[in-house]
């Protein structure tokens, strides 16, 4: 009876308390039925960050780009990373050979031409205008994927892979790297290294370097091989204060030439005879010290880096970088307003042309990258936090940006040529604008 | 081909150095735990312009001699 008159009132519970918890699965699952793709796609990506942006790169009157890019990084609670990434990029438009002005008309063959009869095209340059391809195209699909593995609570390991393909250039890049914390997670220093190895099919082949363009001298595939190593130390300073520093060095060898950039041969007058291919030195070692410092404040931060490079080639560059982001009160919206300083001295053996009464140099490039000058880049972020804006969706790292950057590189005033070319613009200015949509989640 | 820190003795000597003198020197500063609020923040993180910094390094590797220093630089052709 005592049984009986238990069980009674238990089992009406129990079954109550079941069909409570039925239909509340039910209604859970009817209302995320409801909630839709949104829903569905947020659990799928629960673990992940992803980060997408869409570029467009224009240079005044030469190279124009668009670029989509994505990143997804999973983070663990033990602290191990996987991160992925995925870029293509798609070019078009006009690339400088390196010939100079003149005030003659020149031409010029597409660079897979074996002679100027079976060209597949030819171009034409004006007088007074930078000889450029006006068919340059080219794509390129780059990935890489990285894991970082807690060795234990202060120590982390990395590993990393990418690859990026071309029509004429391929390159595989191994990477590892390993990092300690110190000082209650305050000061962390890492130690890296990777190794690079590139595979180069010019179209049309590589130019025999120093060989006269019109000879159309051209063999196989080439190669350059690449190990660098770096140190890093980043430290807390303050609540509001994060230090920065890197010191690496790397080390290419192999072919290092561009193999479609040319150079004027000159008579005394002025007038082009003649172009040679390019030539550099097959090695070349770079240095570099590196130093970001991080400020914030309550709606506000800067990012200040600075770096300094020098190398084997006599190149010495200076970069200084400077972003400020403001956030709204609600901190749901932000701008961030940057600029970029650049100089670097040029390499050794550039040279704007080759003059016919001087012996010629064992290395000789007059592409402009390797020349004297400084660049700015100005640009401006605006960025929208989009967690309260797309339901369930949405969360606190879900954003949309828009960017847009001016880039404009000076060169140095050189020498200014023999009497002909005169008044000709021998080191023209580079504009460039960028145009960035970019979303996070 | 010898790798080419072994011709940066003098360089690897200097960062170690500094290195060791400056763990030690920042043993005395740094935050605690409880105190990593702003410097959680993803404008803050050494990496918080992630792909801004990959997109402007690509076009600074094709149009100038120098790449890296963040981090390794390279990775493509910059034949334009």
């Amino acid at each position: 009876m005592q049984l009986e008159a238990q069980t009674q009132p238990t089992g009406g519970f129990i079954r109550r308390k079941l069909i409570a918890a039925s239909c509340a699965l039910l209604g859970s699952s009817v209302a995320r039925a409801g909630d839709g793709v949104g829903d569905t796609v947020g659990r799928l990506l629960e673990d992940w960050q992803i980060q997408s942006a869409l570029a467009y790169y224009h240079e005044d009157g030469r190279i124009q780009a668009v670029e989509p890019v994505i990143t997804a990084v999973h983070e663990s609670s033990d602290g191990g990373r996987l991160g992925l990434n995925f870029t293509f990029d798609a070019l078009s438009g006009s690339s400088p050979n390196g010939a100079l002005p003149s005030r003659e008309l020149q031409t010029f063959a597409s660079p897979s031409a074996k002679s100027f009869s079976s060209a597949r095209h030819t171009y034409n340059i004006a007088p007074g205008s930078l000889p450029a391809d006006p068919n340059y195209s080219d794509a390129r699909a780059a990935g890489g994927v990285d894991w970082t593995l807690a060795i234990d609570r202060l120590t982390r390991a990395t590993l990393g892979g990418k690859f990026s393909y071309e029509d004429d250039f391929d390159s595989v890049t191994a990477s590892a790297a390993v990092e300690h914390d110190f000082n209650e997670k305050n000061t962390t220093l890492s130690l890296g290294i990777n190794s690079e190895n590139d595979f180069l099919q010019p179209i049309g082949g590589a130019p025999v370097p120093l060989s006269e363009y019109e000879q159309f001298e051209k063999t196989g595939h080439k190669s350059k091989h690449g190990e660098g190593l770096l140190l890093g130390l980043t430290q807390v300073m303050t609540r509001n204060w994060l230090s920065q520093a890197n010191i690496s060095v790397d080390h290419f060898s192999g072919y290092l030439n561009d193999p479609y950039k040319i150079v004027s041969v000159l008579d005394t007058a002025g007038s082009p005879v003649g172009y040679l291919y390019e030539n550099r030195p097959g090695s070349r070692t770079r240095r570099s010290a590196y130093l970001e410092n991080r400020v914030a404040g309550a709606r506000t931060s800067a990012a200040l880096s600075l770096r300094y490079m020098t190398d084997t080639w006599s190149i010495h560059s200076e970069t200084a970088q400077l972003r400020l982001r403001w956030w709204t009160a609600e901190r749901d919206q932000y701008l961030e307003p940057s600029v970029r300083w650049y100089h670097q001295t040029a390499a050794s053996f550039y040279t704007p042309w080759i003059s016919t009464t001087v012996a010629p140099e064992a290395y000789a490039s007059a592409d402009s990258r390797l020349a004297a000058f400084h660049a700015f880049t100005y640009g401006l972020k605006y960025g929208l936090r989009m967690r309260d804006r797309l339901g369930s969706f949405g969360r606190d790292t879900t954003e949309f940006n828009i960017r847009l950057e001016y880039y404009e590189q000076t060169q140095a005033a050189g020498p200014p040529g023999p009497a002909a070319l005169r008044g000709l613009d021998l080191y023209p200015r580079l504009k460039a604008m960028l145009l960035q949509f970019g979303f996070s989640y | 081909m010898r790798f080419p820190i072994a011709r940066s003795r003098p360089l690897v000597v200097a960062v170690v150095t500094a290195g060791a003198l400056l763990t030690a020197g920042c043993s005395s500063i740094g935050v605690k735990p409880w105190d990593r609020d702003l410097l959680s923040r993803q404008d803050m993180r050494p990496d918080g312009n992630g792909l801004d910094d990959a997109i402007d390094d690509h076009m600074y590797f094709s149009k100038e001699a120098s790449s890296g220093g963040r981090s390794f630089g390279g990775g493509g052709c910059g034949c334009n």
